[in-house]
């Protein structure tokens, strides 16, 4: 027991929990203030027009609106901690099942578009700085310039016009359950997936370039390369390798991204994920929902951090936990 | 229900303009629908602009929500294509010589989708329901004073004054619905609603679809279609390429940008339907220089309508003087304001307006706002006006002008049946949407009279003097009644684009 408390890694990862916890409630208090500075009613948005006075007090005090504010976090705080992230205004659903409902989908987009993304980086990114000032370098570095500069929901219009309009290959909308049919499920998501993927692996194909370049400059490859090993293998093993550190980084970072940025390519393709559940919500000041989303992203936010940090050190030895 | 989609479609605004519906054959009674004893699921797969709130009728305000509504519930009496009241849950009713009792004789061997049986009692338990609570549609009840079952298949109506619109208001949206007790006691109704509608709610996807099943017995008749599957799709033009690619069947959301090349695309029908929505500018009467008869006059001659509609809407909606369009019976002939700059230097000049700035609010939702204030801005600068252009999101929209913070703003009424929808609440002084603070003695009085005329030629007459009197005062400044635009596939027949916006797909059919 003893030994097990005190092994690095428990206690990094102890620490990192602890430190996680305060994160999430600095931004809980946060986004709870901020959405108390920001306009517009909900309770007489939820009651649309022609609503009654009574009405309008009765829904307001079964919401909780009328109680002081801080009672109102204190509260939310509560419930939090037991998993109770309370009910839409709006739907009069329980937030976590309406949270529950949207992640699978978002999941599906990110994962997917994060893969698109990272087979397009690690291909081009090594090959460019393997061609380092080459024509074929160039064509990468202005390719992925390009894809930068475009935003997500553009691509993702301009997929839909190619190949869901013109080829009519593929759906230009909707949402199938990898579990109720994976087929169904890859052509519904490739679209969306390749319109953040797209952008996500112009990103990352500059970070995986540079990386290379800059592990082929160290002085180990040189001797690697003077003990007469095989090129391929001074490639792969020594320079991807070593390389495929700050690239986990910043992959971590994309990913993330996806999962709380995707509003607009959802909104595009009619896809029933997290960033359509809060474009809604927010038009609409339904503020447990939008509190609940905010946190879940952070959660995902800190999860994903965390496991590029357990990935460094499997990766590379010489990094500790710490 | 006024507004109910300015609220609803907050994330897709074009949908305003875009109510829709379908199924022609208003009000079957017992009409037979071609039955569907055909092998094989034909399901009819229709996009909507935006994803329901919630499916509980009488708590809901939101459009999207209405559109499945309408396919699951009922009322007592129902609009038809022309508007006018049908018989619904309700087969025939009677007027008491006082005209303060009405009785309303249901449909025999009605069901809900759970099997019940429909009774007085359900009818009698919905109302109250909506009363006790104060639910969304409870304003719509301000004249009834009882509901009561007089036996299972009799409910008596009983109204402090008489009511001619009473009909209108039971009857004129889904918001009225008789629900069942037991549904509404288990709060299963926000999610899955139970009613006596041609469709029941077979699965709901939140944020993605909802798919009702056909009611075999419904009073109606089976629909043709085994089930209808609703598709939340808020942008357009990805609705438009699914309608094209073969993965819908209909949609109202529809980009007003693309109706011209749509109307010519073979492999698509389209409507493009006046409706009984409008669309108008107001000034803060209780603020300066606006509450100056003249200088709103003048400001009606200096705005250019056809170049507004043009923007806005690419031709596809209708100019206006006043509220009620030209198909209503309640239509009445008015075309005092046209563009007339020297005429409207005259009245600045009689005003002794000499310049201001206006603070035009504006709200991202509803481009089509934004749009006309850009315009404005330009149309009113000579005249030494500064419009200041506030853009904000409808919720904050909504505040603002809630509390009279501001000068202008542009906005549309919809889902409107009797005058009384078209003017009360807008232009009586005590009416809950004056927010530019109209008030005038005389249109109090008329708007009053109105609401208890019972003969009809007696409350033209009286619409017809209110609504001349609130035009020429300046209380709106009305610009255009919107089209209701759907496209569907050329293989889906039995769907009309109605002027209420009321979706009904029970006479739908998907040939093939």
């Amino acid at each position: 027991m003893g030994t097990v408390l005190t092994h690095p890694t428990t206690r990094f990862l102890v620490r990192r929990l602890l430190h996680s916890a305060v994160v999430l409630l600095g931004v809980a208090i946060v986004v709870f203030s901020l959405l108390q500075l920001v306009p517009g009613d909900p309770v007489r948005i939820a009651l649309g027009t022609r609503y009654t006075e009574e009405s309008y007090e009765a829904l307001r005090a079964a919401s909780g609106l009328d109680r002081p504010l801080i009672v109102q976090f204190l509260s939310y705080l509560g419930s939090a901690l037991t998993g109770d992230l309370g009910v839409s205004f709006r739907s009069g659903q329980p937030v976590t099942q309406l949270l529950g409902e949207r992640l699978p989908a978002t999941m599906s987009l990110a994962l997917v578009g994060i893969l698109i993304g990272l087979v397009i980086a690690v291909v081009a990114g090594i090959w460019a700085a393997l061609h380092e000032g080459r024509p074929s370098d160039a064509v990468v570095r202005v390719g992925s310039q390009f894809g930068v500069s475009i935003p997500d929901f553009w691509m993702g219009l301009l997929l839909i016009t190619v190949f869901a309009a013109t080829l009519g290959v593929l759906p230009s909308s909707g949402y199938v359950p990898i579990g109720e049919d994976p087929g169904e499920w890859l052509r519904h998501v490739i679209l969306p997936a390749s319109a953040v993927g797209l952008v996500a692996g112009a990103i990352m194909t500059r970070y995986v370039r540079s990386a290379v370049l800059d592990v082929v400059a160290m002085p180990f490859v040189r001797t690697a390369r003077s003990k007469g090993l095989a090129p391929h293998i001074v490639t792969f093993r020594h320079i991807v390798r070593n390389a495929l550190i700050p690239v986990l980084t910043i992959a971590g970072i994309q990913f993330a991204t996806i999962l709380g940025g995707v509003i607009v390519v959802e909104v595009v393709f009619a896809w029933p994920g997290l960033g359509s559940l809060v474009y809604n919500s927010v038009e609409t000041r339904d503020y447990p929902l939008i509190q609940g989303a905010v946190l879940l992203i952070a959660v995902i936010f800190l999860v994903v951090n965390l496991l590029v940090d357990v990935l460094y050190a499997a990766i590379d030895p010489r990094i500790r936990l710490s | 229900m006024k507004r109910i989609t300015t609220l609803a479609a907050a994330s897709a605004t074009v949908v305003l303009a875009l109510s829709a519906c379908s199924s022609g054959e208003a009000v079957d009674i017992g009409a037979s629908s071609s039955s569907s004893a055909e092998a094989g699921d034909t399901t009819l797969v229709a996009a909507i602009a935006g994803e329901p709130d919630q499916l509980d009728p009488h708590v809901t305000s939101a459009y999207f929500s209405f559109e499945v509504l309408e396919n699951v519930y009922d009322t007592l009496v129902e609009p038809d294509e022309n508007l006018e009241m049908q018989p619904a849950l309700a087969e025939s009713w009677e007027i008491s010589e006082d005209q303060l009792l009405w009785t309303f004789h249901l449909r025999e061997g009605v069901t809900f989708h759970d099997g019940s049986e429909l009774t007085a009692d359900d009818v009698v338990y919905s109302y109250d329901r909506i009363i006790d609570e104060a639910l969304t549609p409870s304003w719509r009840f301000a004249a009834i004073t009882e509901v009561t079952a007089v036996d299972d298949l009799t409910v008596e109506i009983e109204v402090s004054a008489p009511t001619p619109n009473l009909l209108a208001l039971i009857g004129g949206y889904k918001g009225m619905a008789i629900v069942e007790e037991s549904n509404v006691e288990s709060g299963e109704i926000t999610t899955n609603p139970i009613g006596t509608g041609p469709f029941e709610v077979a699965e709901y996807t939140s944020g993605d679809h909802i798919t009702l099943n056909a009611n075999e017995d419904y009073w109606g008749g089976e629909p043709s279609v085994d089930s209808v599957e609703f598709r939340f799709i808020s942008e357009g033009s990805t609705a438009i390429t699914a309608l094209q690619n073969g993965e819908i069947d209909w949609t109202d959301s529809v980009p007003v940008q693309q109706v011209s090349t749509l109307l010519e695309d073979d492999s698509i029908e389209m409507t493009v339907a006046p409706s009984t929505d409008y669309w108008y500018l107001t000034l803060n009467q209780d603020r300066e220089p606006w509450d100056d008869v003249l200088v709103r006059q003048a400001i009606a001659y200096a705005i250019d309508r056809d170049a507004i509609l043009e923007a806005t809407t690419y031709g596809t909606g209708v100019l206006n003087q006043l509220a009620i369009p030209e198909q209503s019976g309640f239509f009445t002939e008015y075309d005092t304001y046209s563009y007339d700059p020297d005429k409207a230097q005259e009245l600045f000049d009689e005003a002794g307006f000499t310049g201001a700035t206006l603070d035009f609010l504006a709200t991202s939702d509803y481009p089509e706002t934004v749009t006309t204030a850009q315009i404005l801005a330009d149309q009113l600068e000579p005249y030494g006006i500064d419009v200041e252009i506030r853009t904000l999101d409808f919720a904050t929209w909504l505040e603002e002008e809630g509390s009279g913070n501001f000068d202008m703003f542009m906005l549309s009424w919809l889902g409107n049946l009797d005058p009384d929808d078209y003017y009360y609440a807008q232009h009586h002084s005590e009416g809950s949407y004056n927010f530019q603070g109209y008030s005038n003695a005389e249109v109090d009085a008329l708007l009053e009279a109105g609401r208890t005329e019972t003969d009809t030629e007696t409350r033209k007459e009286i619409y017809a003097e209110a609504a001349t009197m609130i035009a020429d005062d300046v209380s709106y400044l009305y610009l255009y009644n919107p089209a209701v635009i759907q496209a569907w596939s050329p293989e889906l027949t039995g769907v009309t684009a109605r002027a209420d916006g009321a979706i009904r797909f029970r006479d739908a059919e998907i040939a093939g």
